[in-house]
């Protein structure tokens, strides 16, 4: 009985906790100077959100991509452009540049799906640098040079001088994307990518085509990178080819390890912790790249879960001391097999069709 | 049509130089329970990743429920009725036990790219249930299949075959590393299997082989040695020279 009140006063304090961040989070605007809105408040939800997309894929697809900016930059740059150049609508350009950013990835997807680990990393190296060449060598989308003055729609104000809509409207969007990859991966669908990434001979044993499940895991990837590289534009009011190097590929990669590379969420929390470190620490030291490698490497030698991981196992053992404290060996297995009491079989009908 | 569940024709299987599968002819009719024996090293599972599709035989011809499958993978294979279990368990690890089950189940009926969960998903569901109930691991649904404790694996795998309601089941030595309970678990479980399901078993446990077994095909290095039935096989003097032993004459 204590037991059981004990659980229910963690489980508790687990959603208050949880409770407080997410109020914490939406009073951002309110409570911080406009500088940390802009500057770190929408910089770590765009790249969460990027970082998401590689999370969604490694976590739950086993496949850990360099190629998620590629697909940012794609949405981005088309997004830009039509905004820009041609005088589109805000929404219907980005739109257009998500949906392009998707085609791209069903493309890079069903080349790369062939592929398991390190020859998956590389192909998909391979497209992201392919990709930052391409726009880089380009006039039409700025080269280099990029394309500037890609302001949001005008509900969502000025980015710079009044982030607060963009802010909140960030924070909307980065919640929709983690209940919709949650979700995703609770369905059939969901389940066997999953399963794909734990075993993919057995899957196929079980009647899936392995190869497309992945590839359609890619692709369901794409939208949200996509979505990201409309919002990093929108809210730094450019983009070029430098936003979509190799450096900021790795910068992605580092940001879902250091939250964690298995857990949805743990896309924002190492987001928002790069880009503090990123933020403030070029102030302090030039030495900038070389404390967050020691960062890095700390994070990944105590917990290879990143630091949701450090709280995930924080929070089992303290369930389990508190199991552990109320019930007398509480925690040991010891448990027999289930077959060591022999139960009466089932019989099993067949005769499914060809 | 033919009438055997499986046809098998010259299967051969090389490996470089090593041949682990020697044109190896193979009839299995509907409702069979055969066993395939042999020592370590006869070709046995190499035959039964021929047969699933998990490799491609150097030469030969497999037909299965009278259709030519020689060329077709696992996959399609195991939409056409055929399941199979692993010689080393080979489960979906991060998932439950009741995720590994309802995808098993899925991965025959349909809805394997469904996004939204509606009333087939409670009906696979339900089947992935029965099927737990009737390899006894009800009380371990929630749990993990990596978590899972050796005997409680295999038995897991034998769940993975059966859920998908198969025509023709493969199963390769089911029974190594059970416990003593357990093995009588299974050989009545296979035992209680209705004569729709055709049973194919590579087992090295002659009292759950024997005892399940109508006929018996004996492997070695690679070749059909001997066929014929329990009986027949215990009183075969090269199969005593080359497996059984004298224990049991």
């Amino acid at each position: 009985m204590n037991e059981g009140w004990m659980s229910r006063a963690l489980s508790l304090g687990g959603r208050g906790a949880l409770a407080v961040v997410l109020a914490v989070v939406a009073l951002v605007p309110v409570l911080c100077s406009t500088f940390f809105t802009s500057q770190v408040g929408l910089t770590s939800l765009s790249l969460g959100i990027v970082a998401v997309s590689l999370t969604f894929l490694s976590g739950y697809g086993g496949m850990v991509s360099l190629a998620q900016t590629a697909l940012f930059g794609v949405a981005g740059l088309i997004t830009a452009k039509l905004t820009v150049d041609a005088g589109w609508n805000g929404w219907v350009a980005a739109l257009v540049g998500v949906l392009a950013a998707t085609a791209v990835g069903v493309l890079f997807g069903a080349i790369s799906s062939g592929s398991v680990g390190i020859y998956f990393l590389v192909i998909t190296l391979a497209f992201a640098e392919i990709t930052y060449f391409f726009f880089a060598a380009v006039p039409t989308f700025g080269a280099h040079e990029g394309i500037n003055q890609a302001k949001p729609p005008a509900p969502l104000g000025d980015p710079v001088l009044h982030p607060s809509a963009m802010y909140y409207f960030m924070l909307v969007v980065s919640v929709l994307v983690f209940l919709g990859l949650r979700y995703v991966s609770r369905t059939a669908f969901g389940l066997a990518l999953q399963g794909v990434r734990d075993d993919p001979v057995r899957m196929a044993a079980l009647g899936y085509n392995v190869r497309l499940h992945r590839t359609l895991g890619f692709a369901l990837a794409a939208p949200v990178a996509g979505i990201a590289g409309v919002l990093s534009t929108w809210s730094n009011t450019r983009i070029s080819a430098g936003s979509i190097s190799l450096a900021v590929a790795i910068l992605v990669l580092t940001a879902a390890v250091i939250g964690g590379l298995n857990k949805l969420a743990g896309a924002w929390v190492g987001a928002f912790v790069y880009t503090i470190c990123d933020t403030y620490m070029r102030g302090w030291t030039d030495r900038f790249a070389t404390y967050l490698g020691v960062v890095f490497l700390v994070i990944v030698l105590v917990s290879p879960g990143g630091i949701v991981g450090v709280l995930t196992s924080a929070g089992t053992w303290l369930r389990r001391r508190v199991g552990a404290g109320d019930v007398p060996g509480a925690g040991t297995s010891g448990r027999p097999g289930p077959l060591a009491e022999p139960a009466t079989p089932v019989p099993v009908t067949g005769g499914q069709s060809a | 049509m033919s009438e055997h569940v499986l046809q098998a024709r010259g299967l051969t299987r090389r490996f470089g130089g090593v041949v682990a599968v020697r044109e190896v002819d193979l009839e299995i009719g509907q409702g069979e329970r055969r066993a395939v024996l042999g020592p370590n090293g006869a070709g046995k599972s190499s035959l039964f990743n021929l047969l699933a599709g998990a490799d491609t035989p150097t030469a030969g011809s497999i037909e299965l429920f009278g259709t030519d499958v020689t060329a077709l993978g696992a996959r399609q294979r195991t939409r056409m009725g055929l399941s199979r279990t692993f010689q080393t368990s080979r489960l979906l690890g991060g998932l439950t036990v009741e995720d590994n089950l309802y995808l098993a189940a899925i991965g025959v009926s349909g809805g394997r790219f469904r996004l939204l969960r509606g009333s087939r998903d409670a009906e696979a569901r339900k089947r992935a249930v029965r099927v737990a109930e009737s390899v006894g691991m009800t009380d371990r649904l929630g749990e993990p299949a990596g978590e899972l404790s050796h005997g409680e694996q295999r038995q897991l795998e034998i769940g993975l075959a059966l859920v998908a309601e198969p025509r023709l089941l493969l199963l390769d030595e089911p029974a190594a590393g059970l416990s003593r309970a357990e093995r009588q678990l299974l050989t009545a479980l296979l035992l209680g299997l209705e004569r729709d399901v055709t049973l194919l078993i590579i087992e090295h446990d002659m009292d759950v082989a024997l005892t399940v077994a109508e006929r018996v095909t004996m492997m070695y290095e690679g070749a059909v040695i001997v066929e014929g039935t329990p009986a027949e096989i215990r009183s075969n003097q090269r199969v005593h020279d080359l497996y059984l032993g004298r224990a049991h004459v």
